[in-house]
């Protein structure tokens, strides 16, 4: 007896999107977990002083920190000029007052999600704002960076983060800020985590597996 | 010494031209520390130390010494807009007579409020007189904010009942370096703190010449006389930081040459004022310190004759020397991360997880919803 596939299958996601995808995710929650015991340190101090407690948590919010802007620079990148336009079609929908309304309609169970990329308008400007948001946690950490390391690549950017903590009113305004966004990725998750859990049930298609294998799986008529 | 020998011959010509000129003391700077029983040793190691804060090699001490009893030929005229007082007071009140509030003594004073005898008019002539005869060549040192709101009325200076703002723009005008002491000339300081009714502003937004600010509430006597002694050397300004400030003093972080940092890395922190960490000498990060976002000497130069610092004492630093450091610092006693935020009195952390909070429920009752909606149709 022969099978008769029923769906097809459609590459959506390219292995490098995929990639950074998770590395950034992993980045994000080593990044929100460190940075909270840097701006209130919640462990008990360790029996000796040899032991770098702050150090070493440090140590691991810079290496997630780098991760993470090289991330954001190649995913920047990718966006503009990735061979793949399945990213950049979504910009006529976030164009559209239509595709919004078709978009917010659907997500209040009113009709199909109808989208010229692979995302909706208002999901589409959701991930502008947190990968800004990224961006400005980048330079902020940087800027952070170059007054703790002194040498090497800190000394390198020493005097645009001198002039950038100029333009923000000083070290602690740059701080504060660091912390505050912190929160935006942080009630990002939920929702997207929920989003990707929901449209795919609501929608009948592949949403969680898509970004660990790439696929997109469609009925055929 | 080689890359400062441009500096050295600067220096050398600079104190050969002030040499010529008349002292204005009658009484030399030698016969001064004879009298007050400071050795030649004593004031050559000054000299040493002052070469060392201003981050000059060792063969500038001689310079330095120089420079120090050519100061009388240096007209200065300080003045004093709204403020406590203080940062005159962290040069002069010593419990003996040192080197540094000597140097200031010895200096050219043509006008200090707290330190001059005269007063009424005769004081309001002496400024205008000193304005007058060393226009272009006075250094100007103004202690305190500006106040701007209603063209300045907030403060009234002297007899003549000029404003502060009318008075430093009048100064500022033929000094040949302008020095603001302390963070309420510097930037504002305290009196600049939201509200600000009065519109208080650091001498740098009330004029349009270059400043160097010395923050600091107040700051040292180090970095007050070594500013003054860099301009007696020199004749120009030092190499200045993000803020004005000069680098030899605010180059570095308190956090970065503070005693206490190997704490801080190892995470040995006081919890409460007075626990056993802190008998111990632990981090006071979480007690409220904000060295990590203060570009200040404390930890090496300490206050009063080096004799401790508010880290030392078991306090940790409120960032006095940063701009807008009552409201950006506060709460003194809690790290910036639990800072009640201006206008909405709560944390970060606590609208963070409000608005958390306010998520999962929309999202709980979506997902409610969801059960109950109509399928798509295929």
């Amino acid at each position: 007896m022969t099978q008769v596939a029923t769906h097809h299958r459609e590459l959506i996601f390219s292995p490098a999107i995929r990639i950074f995808h998770w590395i950034r995710a992993l980045s994000i929650v080593v990044l929100i977990a460190t940075g909270f015991y840097i701006s209130w340190p919640f462990l008990v101090a360790p029996e000796s002083s040899d032991v770098l407690v702050q150090g070493w948590i440090r140590f691991a919010h810079v290496i997630f920190g780098f991760a993470l802007t090289s991330v954001t620079i190649v995913r920047f990148y990718l966006f503009f000029f990735g061979r793949s336009s399945i990213e950049r079609r979504s910009v006529k929908d976030v164009l559209s007052i239509n595709s919004w309304i078709t978009q917010i309609k659907s997500y209040i169970w009113m009709g199909h999600l109808n989208k010229a990329g692979v995302y909706g308008p208002l999901q589409f400007v959701t991930y502008v704002g947190i990968s800004l948001a990224a961006l400005f946690m980048c330079i902020t950490g940087l800027v952070l960076y170059a007054n703790v390391y002194h040498e090497g690549f800190g000394g390198l950017i020493w005097e645009i983060s001198a002039w950038f903590t100029a333009l923000m009113g000083g070290l602690a305004q740059v701080r504060i800020w660091h912390h505050i966004i912190t929160w935006a990725f942080i009630v990002f998750m939920v929702i997207h985590v929920y989003m990707a859990v929901w449209s795919g049930i609501r929608f009948k298609h592949n949403s969680v597996d898509s970004i660990v294998s790439g696929y997109d799986y469609h009925k055929d008529h | 010494m080689d890359t400062h020998s441009a500096l050295y011959h600067r220096c050398k010509s600079r104190l050969a031209e002030l040499r010529e000129t008349a002292p204005r003391q009658t009484v030399t700077l030698d016969e001064k520390l004879k009298e007050n029983g400071i050795t030649r040793r004593e004031f050559m190691t000054w000299s040493a130390s002052v070469t060392a804060l201003l981050a000059l090699p060792l063969p500038f001490t001689n310079l330095v010494a120089e420079a120090a009893e050519l100061a009388d030929r240096v007209p200065l005229i300080w003045l004093h807009m709204a403020e406590c007082t203080g940062c005159s007071e962290s040069l002069i009140r010593t419990d003996t007579p040192n080197l540094d509030s000597l140097i200031f003594d010895h200096i050219s004073l043509e006008y200090h409020e707290t330190l001059m005898a005269a007063s009424g008019w005769q004081a309001e002539e002496n400024l205008e007189h000193a304005m007058e005869a060393y226009k272009g060549n006075y250094l100007l040192a103004v202690e305190g904010a500006i106040p701007t709101a209603n063209n300045g009325a907030f403060l009234t200076v002297g007899c003549k009942g000029h404003t502060g703002m009318q008075i430093v723009k009048e100064a500022a005008e033929g000094a040949a370096a302008i020095i603001s002491v302390g963070t309420c000339a510097a930037f504002g300081g305290v009196q600049a703190a939201a509200p600000n009714p009065t519109g208080s502003k650091g001498v740098q937004d009330v004029i349009d010449k270059p400043v160097i600010n010395l923050g600091g509430c107040p700051p040292s006597e180090k970095n007050i006389v070594g500013t003054l002694m860099y301009f007696i050397m020199f004749g120009k300004l030092p190499a200045l930081d993000m803020f004005n400030r000069p680098k030899w003093a605010y180059g570095a972080r308190v956090h970065d040459n503070c005693e206490r940092r190997g704490r801080f890395d190892a995470g040995e922190f006081v919890e409460t004022f007075g626990d056993q960490g802190a008998k111990d000498g632990y981090c006071l990060y979480k007690v409220g310190c904000k060295g990590p976002y203060t570009y200040n000497n404390c930890p090496t130069e300490r206050f009063n004759h080096h004799t401790s610092w508010p880290v030392l004492a078991g306090h940790g630093c409120i960032g006095c020397s940063e701009p807008n450091f009552w409201d950006d610092m506060a709460d003194f006693e809690k790290p910036l991360g639990r800072q009640l935020l201006h206008g909405v009195d709560a944390t970060a952390d606590t609208i963070g997880a409000v608005i958390l909070g306010a998520t999962v429920v929309g999202i709980g009752a979506h997902a409610v919803a969801s059960l109950f909606a109509k399928p798509l149709e295929e």
